[in-house]
Parts: C-alpha cells; structure tokens; sequence
C-alpha cells in the first residue's frame, strides 16, 4: 500500500516535521536529545543505543515506536541528519 | 394550617434534621405530598421545612432549536424544561409553589456557599414567586439540633446577592462555554461519520484535559537514561546495614566500575556521626480536597466518591459541612464539647480523655480560610444507625484527624552516621521516635518504621562484607491519579471544590481518559489537539484563571455579571467561527479518535496463544451472545476463543491476572459489585480454588 505523503511515518496522524506527526516528533527529538547522555555513559553507538531504548521497558511507547522506525530504517537516517 | 414560616433546605435529609430540630418535642409531622415530602414543625410560630433536590433551575437555551449553535441566548428554567429523566421535578416545584402561598415568612437553610445559594434564591425567585428580597437565610456548618437551632433564631437578614451574583455568572459562563464547544465537537463528528456520539468540554474540562494530555505526552515520549549507584553492605556488631555511597546518582559506567574496584576488599571506618533531632507537627484539618487525598491514598476512593460519603455523614449530622477551603477550627466549635461527646464512644474514649486531660485545646490550623464554613470537623454525634464500612472509614479519618490536630508534635531522632571505605564516603541512616504524640492519635492512617542501629563511636572501624554496583534507569513520571489530579487542579485554581470532581469523572465518561492510573486515549489527544489548533484560548489556563477572577470580583463588587458575560461571549463567537470554518477536518479527526477509542474498548490484549493476534470482546452473528476471539481468527492462524458473562457490562482492564498474567477484564452487573475476571480456564488460581 502506497504511505500518504502526509502521514506520520510511525502512525496515522498528519506530519508536522521530518516526516513524523506532533506526537511522534517530541518522541524523535527526545530520543536525539538522550543520545548524549547515553553516550557519555556507555560510549555507545547510535545503533546501539536505538537498541537499548527499544528493548527497555521503561521507555515510552511512542519513543519505542519511533526508536523501531529508526531501526528498521537505519540505511536512511542516522544521528546526523538529526 | 394558618400562616407560616416556609424553610427552604438544600436535601430532604437535610429538611428532616431541621424539623427535628425545630420542633418543640422534636417530633415534626411529615407530610407527603405528591410524592414530595415535607415537615411540619411546631414551635411558638408554625413552621413548614421543604426539601429541594439539589439544582431544580438550570441555564439553558432560549431557542427551541436543539443541537446548534453558537447559541448566545439563555434563561433560567426548571431542570425538567431542559434536562432528561428528571420529570419529578414538575410536582416538586408545584408543592413548592402551593406551600410558598400560604407562607407569611421564607427562610433559605440551604448549605452555604455558591451552590446551595443558587438553589435558595433561584426557588425563593422562581416557586415563590419573587421572595428571594425578603427571605431570611440560615447559616450553619453542622446539623446538629444546637447549631440549627441558633442559626433559626438567628439568622442573616437577607440572601448573600453577591455571592449568588458570582453563582450565577459562573453557571452561565460555563453553560455557553459547555454548550458551544460540545455542540461544536458533537454536531462535527456526526456530519463527517454520521454517527452521534456525545463529545464535550468546556472552560475547565479543556484545559484539565490539556495537562494531562501533556503529562500522558510526557511519559510516551519518554526515553531512559542509565545511572548506576553503589551500596556497602557493612558489618556492625553483629548486624549488617546496607550503606549507601554519598552520591545516589553516578552517570558514567567507568567511573562507577572505577570506584567499585576502589572499595573492594577493603574496611571501612566511621569517620562522623550527625545526630539530629526534630519536631513532627501534625498534620492540618481537613478541608475537601486534603480529605479527598488522603482517602484515595488510603482506600482508594476517587474524589467524588469522597465526596458523596462525606455528604451523606454530614446528613447524618456526624461531620461538620465538607465542601469547604477551610484549614481553619475556631474555638467557637467547642472543642471540649465535641471532645467529650467523642470519649462517648469506646474507640475513642481513650484518646479524647488524653486531650481532655492537658488543657488548653488548641489545634493546628493551616493557611487557608474560608468565610462560609470552618474545616472538616466531627460533630461529636455518634451514629444512630449502622454505618457502611466506606462511611465509617471516612467517619473514622476525619475524627482521628480532629484529635490528631489537638495532639502535641512527635519527637523524633536522625543518625547519619558516615563511613569512610577507602577514601569514599558512604551514608547509613537510622531513625528512632522518642515520643509519639500526634502519631498516636492518627496511627492506623500513618507509617511509622524506626530504622534502629546499634551504638556506635566516630573512628569505629567497620567490616564491609560486600560492595554492590547496580545498574539503574531514569522513570518516566507519575501518571495523574484522581486526587494528584485534584490537587493540581487546586493548585493551578481551575474548577471549584465542588465541580473538580464531577470533572475527573465526566473525563472518563467521555472516554477521554481511562483507568484510576489516568491515561489519556488517543480520544482526548485528538480533542485537546483540535481545541489546541482550532481554538487554542479554549484549553488556555490563564484564560480560564482569569475568569475564575473576574467571577470573584463580582463577589466583592469591583465587576460586573454582565461585563464577564460580553466578554465570555466575544470570545465564544470567535472560536465557534473557526470551529464552524474547519467543521470538516475536525469531524475526520475526532470520528477516526471515536471509532478508535470504541475498537480500544474492545481490545483486551494480546492473545495468549498465538501471542501475535489481540483478544476482542465480539459478539456472535448466529447466537447474538458475546465472547472473547482471537483477531487472528479471520487470518485462519488462531481459533482460540473464550466464553463470557452474558448479562451486564464487561470492559478490558488492561491489565493481567498475578497467577497467570492472562489479561484480564472487569465485570460490572446493575445492583451488584463490580469484580474482576480472568477468564483462562486453566488459571493456577482458579485450580487451586482461591478465586
């Protein structure tokens, strides 16, 4: 099935940046913001870190949704395009 | 029956405990007329009490045209005008009305504040055809035959105007508020879907609903980051403490290994002990929303059921008025009195003999005062029938409180002693309580655990019989409970401490929010965004503050009811325009959230089984009975199915069952008591018999 343009890349809702809607975009910008941290904890890679987040159970459903997204779709993004 | 003095009360209870009060023999006659009963009360004078049923006028629309909007035109009509179900209102007023022809005088003995003062002037107006200027009102905070008895023969010249002024303007600003914006979300739903389903808000349910919108985004969104901590297990005599390293919080996995390796195999040393000892005060009187909290906490009662136990103990005469704001007890009450009539029972009698005993009575009392009523207080009666566990659980609070605020402060000890392992400091903390003061009084509803450690001396050396490194993850923040959400309603003053409950309820019933933990559904996002978008002053907290002011100032004379409702309605027509303009997208999007949050209703989690497909509550085409499927039965991967109660209502809870972790649904049956069902046939409870 053909993804509407205007479609957030994680759920139904209408895109309001970078391809997410206005709830899945404050989980994204989230999830860039805790890399730092997580990075000076662990010295861990981006990859890894999208892992850990994704497999944790404390982290938020909507951060979990968009941390898969990123995952599956890691040839197409990476941090520094964030 | 000659002429009369006409006593207005807020509840038919309420109107028998007057008569009972006022009577000469403290035998009123009851009468029933057309089903609405009243009293006759036989003193000096004649008296006739007459019971309201709370609001019997309401605001509504002047048009006859239902369901559009907006809608600027009211007036105040019967509640059966207006409203559905409630047809016995017509013979209430028509008893009202006869009984008001015949009186010479007209008292308003309903409860005193902005509500019960609606209710006394709006029938005193309407029934009584225009008695509201002459009527005497009665002010009491207890119904006990004492207080009623001198607020009857003492009353206050005339109604509270401003008061019932503020009252009103209130009612009205939040009727074309509620009406605009319901019909609005309503009438845009049903266009798109052709589908009705009632959607609502309004100048306080928006903008509640906005924060916990934001707090629900705030825990979705939610990302953890690691820390680590490190904890010594260390001998002390012949006991082992755990001690804790000095900072709780350790962000970088190196340096937590490194001080790790540091500790071990290595003893410690007590390099300082820090003794400190302190006063705890009681706690304060309860006024609504502290007594809402602490019921929740302790029993789990949301506010509004609270709220109605407290009602009907007031009834009872056993507590004083509960809706107030009031932290405050005055000696007025008569402390001594209410001790004494307390000790009359046996559970108490100890306790009120022990106050007794020191005088002077003086209690702690908060900040917080509120002109029409004192704080929570009992009223010293005890109960003349038996009281439902809830009601005594409630009954039983608020007495302990009210000896509690009597109680001297408890005197308690801190040790924090340090130890030194290696160079890095490690805490140990104990806890002792000398006295107990308050703490007695208040004991089964308070925690009270000493930490004990044995006596030790500064350069005592210490044995560490292990060094723990755990690894931790930051949490996302608490959900909002029913009270935590009243109490941030409180905070943020929106609602009043009458209608902050009745919000939280109308929330859930709207499908908006769902379960005691509060999540919001994708239904009540999609309302707060749409409200945000489209109209983003509607879900504004300042906006709806200001109002609240500007309602107040009308109670102190420096506004006017007509000003805030020009201004209400000019912000009204603005917003229901852009609503109007958008009519369409607004319908896509809340009949999407709609029909989601009706399939969310019957998803009660993941199948067991197949552990890919989702339990749904369906219903069967052949037998019309319902049961529980596998969504993965229409894909021919999963046949599994379970049966279900036929009758009543069945919701999914969302949560699992502690012996099989199968979901679990809650099964809610008219006039019996809600219970929880697991339906895995197989479940280890279920065998064993304990369920």
């Amino acid at each position: 099935m053909e993804r509407n343009e205007l479609k957030c890349q994680v759920c139904h809702r209408e895109t309001v940046k970078k391809g997410y809607c206005y709830l899945h975009l404050k989980a994204y910008e989230n999830i860039v913001k805790k890399y730092g941290l997580w990075r000076k904890a662990l010295k861990i890679s981006w990859k890894e870190y999208l892992s850990e987040i994704e497999q944790n159970s404390l982290t938020g459903e909507w951060a979990k949704e968009v941390a898969s997204y990123l995952i599956n779709n890691e040839g197409k993004m990476s941090v520094e395009e964030s | 029956m000659e002429k009369y003095t006409l006593i207005i009360t807020e509840k038919p209870n309420a109107a028998n405990r007057i008569a009972l009060a006022l009577d000469a023999e403290g035998k009123p006659e009851r009468m029933v007329e057309k089903g609405v009963p009243y009293y006759l009360a036989k003193r000096s004078e004649e008296v006739v009490v007459v019971p309201a049923l709370g609001h019997l006028y309401t605001v509504a629309d002047k048009r006859k045209k239902k369901g559009d909007y907006p809608v600027f035109d009211f007036r105040w009509v019967p509640r059966y005008l207006a409203e559905r179900g409630v047809e016995h209102i017509r013979n209430w007023l028509k008893v009202i009305s006869k009984l008001a022809e015949k009186a010479e005088r007209f008292v308003d003995a309903c409860d005193f504040d902005i509500e019960g003062s609606i209710i006394g002037y709006s029938i005193l107006k309407y029934a009584c055809r225009g008695k509201e200027k002459s009527a005497r009102r009665m002010k009491y905070s207890t119904l006990t035959k004492e207080e009623l008895e001198k607020s009857y023969t003492n009353p206050l010249a005339h109604l509270d105007f401003a008061l019932i002024k503020a009252g009103l303007t209130r009612h009205e600003v939040d009727w074309l508020y509620g009406v605009n914006l319901s019909r609005a979300l309503t009438t845009a739903a049903r266009n798109y879907s052709g589908r009705y389903a009632t959607l609502s808000t309004g100048r306080v349910q928006g903008p509640t609903l906005k924060f916990l919108a934001t707090k629900e985004a705030n825990i979705n969104c939610f990302v953890p980051t690691p820390y680590w901590s490190i904890k010594a297990k260390v001998k002390i005599g012949e006991m082992v403490f755990e001690a804790q390293y000095e900072k709780k919080v350790i962000e970088i996995k190196a340096k937590a290994d490194a001080l790790n390796s540091s500790c071990k195999d290595k003893d410690g040393e007590i390099e300082r002990i820090d003794i400190k000892k302190f006063k705890q005060m009681p706690r304060l009187p309860f006024d609504l929303g502290s007594l809402q909290s602490e019921a929740y906490r302790l029993f789990k009662f949301t506010p509004m059921t609270t709220l109605s136990i407290a009602q009907r103990l007031y009834l009872d005469a056993l507590i004083s008025y509960p809706r107030t704001s009031s932290q405050k007890l005055p000696p007025t009450l008569g402390y001594h009195s209410i001790l004494k009539h307390l000790g009359r029972s046996p559970k108490y009698a100890k306790l009120a003999a022990k106050l007794l005993a020191k005088p002077p009575l003086k209690p702690i009392e908060g900040k917080r005062y509120d002109p029409a009523h004192p704080a929570i207080y009992p009223t010293g009666s005890l109960p003349e029938h038996f009281l439902k566990t809830t009601e005594k659980n409630i009954w039983d609070l608020i007495v302990r409180r009210f000896l509690a605020v009597f109680a001297e402060p408890a005197i308690q000890q801190s040790l924090k002693v340090t130890i030194n392992i290696n160079g890095n400091r490690f805490q140990l903390i104990g806890r002792k309580t000398f006295e107990e003061g308050w703490l007695s009084f208040y004991k089964p509803y308070i925690q009270l655990e000493d930490v004990l450690l044995p006596s030790m001396k500064e350069g005592q050396k210490v044995n560490v019989k292990r060094v723990v490194l755990e690894r931790n993850f930051t949490k996302a923040p608490s959900r909002y409970n029913p009270s935590s959400l009243l109490k941030k309603m409180e905070k943020e003053e929106i609602g009043t401490k009458a209608t902050r409950a009745g919000i939280i309820k109308t929330l859930q019933a709207r499908r908006y929010t769902r379960e005691d933990k509060i999540v919001v559904t994708d239904l009540g996002f999609e309302v707060v965004d749409v409200l945000k978008k489209y109209c983003p002053s509607v879900v504004s907290l300042n906006l709806t503050r200001k109002l609240e002011e500007r309602m107040d100032e009308i109670q102190r004379g420096k506004e006017t009811r007509e000003n805030v409702l020009r201004g209400a309605i000019e912000i009204l027509t603005q917003v229901t325009k852009n609503l109007k303009e958008n009519e369409r997208i607004i319908g896509e999007r809340l009949s999407q959230a709609i029909m989601k949050a009706r399939m969310e209703e019957k998803v009660i989690g993941t199948c067991p089984i197949c552990k890919s497909g989702k339990l749904v509550i369906l219903q069967s085409k052949k037998t019309g009975k319902r049961f529980i499927g596998c969504s993965n039965y229409f894909e021919g991967i999963c046949k599994t199915a379970f049966p279900l109660p036929q009758k009543g209502i069945v919701k999914p809870l969302h949560n699992v069952c502690k012996s099989c972790y199968w979901p679990i649904l809650r099964v809610w049956i008219k006039r019996k008591k809600a219970w929880k069902l697991c339906f895995n046939p197989n479940c280890p409870s279920k065998i064993n018999g304990a369920k």
